[in-house]
């Protein structure tokens, strides 16, 4: 099984390629030095012949071995950049992502103008999780989420709008 | 590694073409994005593909649309047009219905909702692929796009690789379940973002049977349809999806416990 190394160099760049929003600006997109880490999400069934029980235990992915792909800078020691400037439905948003030995350790907003009271409210609520969903896709090593259908409101909470924003890959 | 739009700093730095676009519509009520793979030669061609793709949404969103009340759909259901007096495309979607309502046992039936015929359960799927299809025509070496949750994708991020896709943990919004590898459409339905909005075709009343419930295969119209029968029909509805050339499935009952199709293509 081969599997797709984590580029945080790419998830850096992704933050400028999240330009694809419909009507945002994009500002600056600076975010170099990033290397990355993968990891081994832990699976579920494994699947045998006919249909199979097993119960999720461990519903999550876990951090496991790790395959480093070549950056253009170094991957140790901590670095800060700030992410792309975004303009996206609900107001706008800038990433604060901090790197420690090549990976994400933190990802916090910089700016954060949402349009109008409801949206700053979404916000509130959707930001704390943005980084620990970063966080989670980064070792899942995913590219994208299947789930109940959600309603654009909840889009901002949910772990694609994460990978969108972000560009996890 | 695949470089994507990389590197343009505030001092001007030189911005290159990117190899991955992007893009967020919003649309039916939810939000679907798109993650599109080019050579820096295709780019221009992609994002003239994915106009195009964002306005066959809107068409599909225009014509069958439920909760707009003056929606060729809605007047359908409502029995002020006939079917011949309909836009065709709604006459070829309910053919798929209609397939889709077979190979799932009964257990997707549009015409066992309240209130007339209804084909919301297969038509974002339908529209995903046809917004796929646009990408697909115009060259575009991969891409995958994702309908409020429900995935359909070709080609992979990387070459020799399949698109990765977690399925979600219903009771964690950033909990994983699972992870598949896309053999072209993943569909999810579950209650724990709308509440309890499927019907058990048996009885008339909202109903399901799992918590989530997940249909992979090659086409997302189908998927979409089968992951909604599975959700009201729970694990027993498993064997009509093992049956069908193609097709995988995933479950998680109410008490947490996982069952699936013997080839569900969970990813290491």
């Amino acid at each position: 099984m081969r599997r797709a190394p984590i580029v945080l160099a790419a998830t850096a760049a992704g933050l400028a390629a999240v330009l694809g929003f419909h009507t945002q600006k994009l500002r600056t997109s600076v975010l170099s030095g990033l290397s990355g880490v993968g990891t081994t999400p832990t699976s579920l069934p494994s699947g045998g012949g006919g249909t199979t029980t097993t119960t999720p235990g461990s519903s999550t992915t876990t951090p496991g071995s790790s395959s480093t792909t070549p950056s253009t800078s170094a991957s140790t020691g901590t670095h800060t950049a700030l992410g792309a400037d975004v303009q996206y439905q609900y107001g706008e948003l800038e990433l604060k992502v901090t790197v420690t030995g090549g990976k994400i350790t933190n990802v916090q907003p910089a700016i954060d103008n949402a349009f109008d009271p409801r949206s700053a409210q979404v916000n509130a609520y959707a930001e704390p999780q943005l980084e620990s969903q970063t966080l989670q896709a980064q070792s899942a090593n995913i590219n994208g989420v299947s789930g109940a259908t959600y309603t654009s409101q909840a889009y901002v909470q949910s772990l694609q709008a994460a990978l969108d924003k972000l560009g996890i890959k | 590694m695949t470089t994507t739009e990389t590197v343009a700093n505030s001092a001007g730095a030189v911005r290159h073409p990117g190899r991955v676009i992007r893009r967020v519509h919003p649309v039916m009520g939810t939000m679907v994005s798109f993650d599109v793979r080019v050579s820096d030669a295709e780019r221009s061609t992609a994002l003239v593909a994915l106009a195009r793709a964002c306005a066959r949404l809107d068409r599909a969103d225009a014509v069958f649309s439920t909760w707009r009340p003056n929606s060729p759909m809605s007047l359908l259901r409502r029995n002020m047009i006939s079917l011949a007096e309909a836009p065709a495309v709604i006459a070829v979607v309910l053919e798929l219905c209609a397939v889709a309502r077979d190979l799932s046992g009964g257990w997707f039936d549009p015409w066992a909702m309240p209130g007339g015929v209804d084909p919301t359960g297969l038509v974002k799927g339908w529209a995903a692929d046809q917004a796929l299809r646009e990408l697909r025509a115009a060259g575009v070496r991969a891409a995958m796009v994702s309908a409020g949750g429900d995935l359909a994708t070709f080609g992979g991020p990387e070459p020799g690789l399949a698109w990765r896709i977690g399925v979600r943990d219903p009771w964690a919004i950033d909990r994983i379940a699972c992870v598949v590898e896309s053999p072209g459409a993943v569909a999810t339905s579950g209650c724990y973002e709308r509440g309890l909005h499927v019907v058990d075709p048996q009885t008339g009343l909202a109903d399901a049977r799992c918590v989530s419930a997940t249909v992979v295969g090659p086409e997302l119209w189908l998927a979409d349809a089968l992951a909604t029968g599975l959700l009201v029909a729970g694990e027993v509805g498993l064997a009509h999806i093992e049956a069908l050339e193609g097709y995988e499935a995933y479950v998680i009952s109410e008490r947490g416990e996982a069952a699936t199709t013997g080839s569900f293509p969970v990813a290491e």
